[in-house]
């Protein structure tokens, strides 16, 4: 897509929400959503890795029009297609009352943290995952973070850290003893058993 | 105690961390700041015939624009040889070197500003092959030698009954962390400048400031802003000189954010080199000599290539005994882009290259790979070949055993080759299964000093740290954390920022930090310790030399005197102290060794390849490092699985093409690194034999996993498809079309070593080449 240098450097108003908040922008067209919510409105939870696309830094999930919102990189998202845009990102993410999410605590006990900076990528992108799949194979969290790049950890611990959260999440939904859940596993078909 | 050494402690800073509250350098931000913009040169080499900055100043928004005839001070800066000018200098020896800072209203205003900077250039042929750059004319007044190191031992014309020779390349790494470099300059009421800054060493990038600036350190300020991710890439200098020159000119807050291109143009690359190497072994596998030869591609400016090269060259011999060789090496200058520091800085190199060696030996004598390692072991009391006494422990035969006991990956792996795109064919891949075992030295060497400075206080039960060490995304402040809790009893701890209102740390490198700065914390929370207990002793009238602290409790002959938290109500208890490891000496020095110590580690890979398409994913990665002891195993462990799969990286696709001085791919389109669908199933175990003078027996963990990691998964690929493969990263290419020739074997007439020469080691240096000054604090001993 290339667009017009004239109309890309002309400034436009355009409302969005941003973590619930209705905002205002004034923005080129031609900026990224990435540099819209960070530097026009000060959102700094989506993190600048790469600026193309390839780090999944930036993640928020983004709703317009009639679609499902979900998971994209802010940096490949031009302005002028955020036009009412809702986003949710990273702040959107935590648990009620201020706490911590399922996610974000498996995140810090497993050890899935180390510089952090794509830390918020990798918890929205997660998050999402586990909204869609309960009981994701080890195969599913790969498709699922994949746009994801970690220079730290080696993915080890984020691979343990979303393992986790969705163990969690099904004792809490389903509090069965831990032998008859394995049987109940094994019984079923699917990637599920393959693992 | 709870939250002590020894236990899976979470990261003090994770809770902001997991919800993007974390502030990183990127995020920085002050009330009327400018942004700078970079002038890159776009030529590998060319002369500068003339800069015209009015354009570039007339635009609206437009601060500053400053080229080297604007720099105060001295206009030379580097971390050991000082040839790198802040602002080019007439001439410019990289694609990408700085020529002029902008400082401007907003990023895009800077941008255009920098584009409206009109630069003559008069391009100069590019040398670029580091072998033309031994005899080419000088690419500068330096010349084109960052270091030659020369050295023997024994008696190198030694011989078993079989030689096995072959030259390895390895490709230029880029540390690619993920936060580009960043950093705000504000300027300061005394006349100085202030800087937060994503950095790995605060005080060396003082320094070098102030040579910049002319200002006295105690007026150049810095604070450590987030580290998004360093290894190694943070240790030069960057945009920090230009931020504070322009917060001087303007008189403004200046913040530099480089965009991801200009970070692979901006920060210094791991060493591609080559490297030739000769072993001779007995029949039963012991070796008898080993040559080596070394080149490193240090690119256009000094960094630490001075050092590296010592690295590479010395650790050639691998972790086994090696009586009688001759090594020999340089780190030259070329066009390409400028190499320095990255995790493992030199032993990577060596690592790839002295365990093929080991492979064919082992194949050409039909040994089993892990025997012929087992047989060579270096141990306790052995002697390297650049003559320093292993006079700590030495488990290289424990971490082999420790490998050996990891069962292998049973049944088939969860995934073809190819990634989500299962391109493989399944008829097609073969499984292999590789080993290697390294030895990498720990702590800054020959004669660089190595220390750390704390302070600690603590006040009920609450405990505040302060060191100059740069958390960079490692967990130094978990460790710190923990040391305060262990020693000092404290109930809750917190670990200030890094600044350099207190003494230098050392950079956050060479596996250091634990063992430098934790030494530093470790120290001053024994001397709190001591002043808590003596005001225990006189408050309830015991002996302080019978009283210690167990779980948060000052406790006489283990009976419960009052919690730390209310031993001393309202009172701060405060130490200092100082940490320096035993000093170490140049290579050849009679004084003592190179090195403060070293650690070792053995890794199994078994990767599947398919040999048509050239694709691997790797397995499984088993490892067993010598790690003197466990601090954390939850970081520890995160350090383990993210070396490997950084070295991995290295092995199978990291590679910064360059053609012509050009790097051709500075984005993660075409550079990659492992995604999570690259990254091997770890199984990590550990030796624990407690590395001596070092409380809790630490040692540093962070560079042998990485250094490991590429031998062994080339030795997997090399088993799989059965070439020779020596060079990485190995692309599908190389595997598809067997590209790269098989070591040469040859069988010879055994000639034991000449007595008379068993244990002199002679160093032949060129005089001008004098070993690496980082001297004090990186602060180079000047041109």
């Amino acid at each position: 897509m290339s667009v017009d240098p004239l109309v890309a450097d002309e400034f436009v108003t355009f409302p969005l929400t941003v973590d619930g908040v209705p905002r205002e922008v004034t923005a080129r067209w031609s900026e990224s959503l990435l540099t819209v919510l960070r530097d026009r409105l000060g959102v700094l939870g989506p993190k600048t890795g790469c600026g193309h696309g390839r780090c999944g830094a930036c993640a928020v999930r983004v709703g317009v029009g009639p679609d499902e919102p979900h998971v994209l990189c802010a940096c490949l998202v031009p302005a002028a297609t955020a036009v009412g845009a809702t986003v949710e990102t990273i702040a959107s993410l935590g648990g009620p009352d201020g706490e911590l999410s399922d996610v974000q605590e498996a995140f810090l006990a497993e050890g899935a943290v180390q510089c952090g900076i794509c830390t918020a990528g990798f918890v929205t992108a997660a998050t999402e995952l586990l909204e869609r799949h309960e009981c994701p194979s080890r195969t599913e969290i790969e498709e699922a973070l994949y746009g994801n790049l970690c220079r730290c950890t080696g993915y080890g611990r984020i691979v343990a850290a979303v393992e986790s959260a969705a163990r969690t999440r099904r004792e809490r939904k389903d509090p069965v003893p831990l032998t008859t859940r394995k049987l109940t596993a094994s019984l079923r078909t699917g990637p599920e058993a393959a693992e | 105690m709870t939250g002590g050494v020894g236990t899976s402690v979470r990261r003090p800073d994770g809770p902001a961390k997991v919800r993007g509250e974390f502030s990183y350098a990127g995020d920085l931000a002050a009330e009327g700041m400018l942004v700078g913009s970079t002038v890159r040169s776009p030529h590998p080499h060319a002369r500068i015939t003339g800069i015209d900055t009015a354009a570039a100043r007339a635009i609206s928004g437009v601060h500053a624009v400053l080229t080297s005839a604007d720099v105060p001070g001295d206009l030379y800066f580097g971390l050991t040889l000082r040839d790198e000018p802040a602002l080019a200098d007439g001439v410019v020896r990289y694609a990408g070197e700085p020529v002029a800072v902008v400082a401007a209203v907003d990023a895009a205003t800077a941008r255009r500003a920098a584009r409206a900077v009109a630069v003559e250039y008069e391009p100069l042929p590019p040398l670029t092959d580091p072998q033309q750059s031994l005899t080419a004319p000088p690419l500068h007044p330096d010349g084109n030698v960052y270091r030659h190191v020369s050295y023997s031992c024994g008696d190198p014309d030694a011989r078993g009954v079989v030689t096995v020779e072959n030259t390895y390349r390895i490709g230029m790494q880029d540390p690619a962390f993920l936060a580009p470099e960043a950093g705000l300059a504000w300027p300061t009421p005394d006349g100085g400048v202030a800087l937060d800054v994503a950095t790995q060493w605060l005080h060396s990038d003082q320094t070098q400031i102030g040579w910049a600036t002319g200002l006295p350190p105690e007026k150049v300020h810095l604070r450590l802003a987030g580290v998004g991710g360093a290894f190694g890439g943070r240790e030069d200098v960057t945009l920090q000189t230009h931020a504070c020159l322009l917060a001087l000119a303007t008189g403004r807050p200046v913040k530099f954010e480089y965009t991801r291109e200009e970070s692979f143009l901006a920060h210094r690359q791991r060493h591609p080199g080559t490297i030739w190497l000769r072993h001779s072994a007995d029949a039963d596998g012991r070796i008898v000599c080993v040559e080596g030869r070394v080149l490193l591609d240090g690119g256009a400016y000094a960094s630490t290539s001075p050092v590296v090269i010592t690295n590479t060259v010395t650790l050639l011999q691998g972790p086994y005994r090696v009586d009688n060789g001759r090594f020999e090496g340089w780190s030259v200058r070329t066009n390409n882009p400028s190499c320095g520091a990255m995790r493992g800085f030199g032993v990577p190199q060596a690592a790839f290259a002295h365990e093929a060696q080991l492979d064919a030996l082992a194949g050409a004598l039909g040994m089993d790979p892990l025997e012929i390692r087992l047989r060579n072991a270096l141990q306790r009391g052995d002697v390297a070949t650049f003559g320093q006494r292993f006079d700590a422990p030495t488990p290289v035969r424990e971490v082999i055993e420790g490998l050996r006991a990891i069962p292998l990956p049973a049944g088939p792996a969860r995934r073809a080759p190819g990634g989500v795109g299962r391109a493989a064919e399944p008829g097609s891949v073969r499984r292999g299964i590789g080993y290697a075992v390294t030895i990498k030295n720990l702590a800054f060497s020959e004669g660089h000093v190595d220390e750390s400075t704390a302070e600690v206080s603590l006040c009920d039960g609450h405990a505040t740290v302060h060191t100059a060490c740069a958390e960079v995304g490692q967990g130094f402040v978990t460790v710190a954390e923990q040391v305060a809790r262990t020693v000092l009893g404290a109930t809750t701890v917190e670990v200030t920022q890094p600044d350099t209102l207190i003494a230098s740390a050392g950079s956050t490198s060479a596996s250091r930090q634990t063992m430098a700065s934790g030494t530093a914390v470790h120290r001053a929370c024994a001397a709190v310790r001591v002043r808590l207990l003596a005001q225990v002793a006189r408050r309830h009238g015991l002996d302080a030399a019978g009283l210690t602290v167990v779980d948060g409790t000052v406790c006489a002959a283990g009976r419960p005197v009052t919690p730390v938290a209310a031993a001393a109500p309202g009172q701060t208890l405060r130490a200092t102290e100082h940490f320096q490891h035993p000093a170490t000496y140049p290579l050849g020095s009679a004084e003592g060794g190179m090195y403060v110590a070293f650690s070792f580690s053995a890794q199994r890979a078994v990767v599947d390849v398919d040999v048509e398409l050239g694709l691997v994913s790797v397995v499984q990665v088993a490892s067993c490092q010598d790690v003197g002891t466990v601090i954390n195993p939850t970081q520890l462990l995160g350090q383990i699985e993210g070396g490997i799969v950084q070295g991995m990286g290295l092995a199978l696709m990291e590679e910064v093409v360059v053609a012509d001085g050009l790097i051709t791919n500075p984005d993660f389109q075409d550079y990659l690194i492992p995604t999570i669908v690259d990254a091997p199933e770890v199984v990590s175990t550990y030796v624990t034999d407690p590395e001596p003078g070092m409380p809790h027996g630490w040692k540093g963990a962070g560079e042998p996993p990485l250094c490991t990691a590429v031998p062994a998964v080339a030795a997997a690929v090399r088993d799989a498809t059965g070439l020779p493969l020596p060079a990485v990263p190995i692309k599908p290419e190389h595997v598809a079309l067997g590209l790269g020739a098989a070591p040469t074997v040859t069988w010879t007439t055994p000639r034991p070593a000449a007595p008379s020469r068993a244990v002199n080691i002679v160093v032949d240096e060129e005089a001008r080449d004098a070993p690496g000054t980082m001297a004090e604090e990186g602060a180079p001993g000047g041109r």
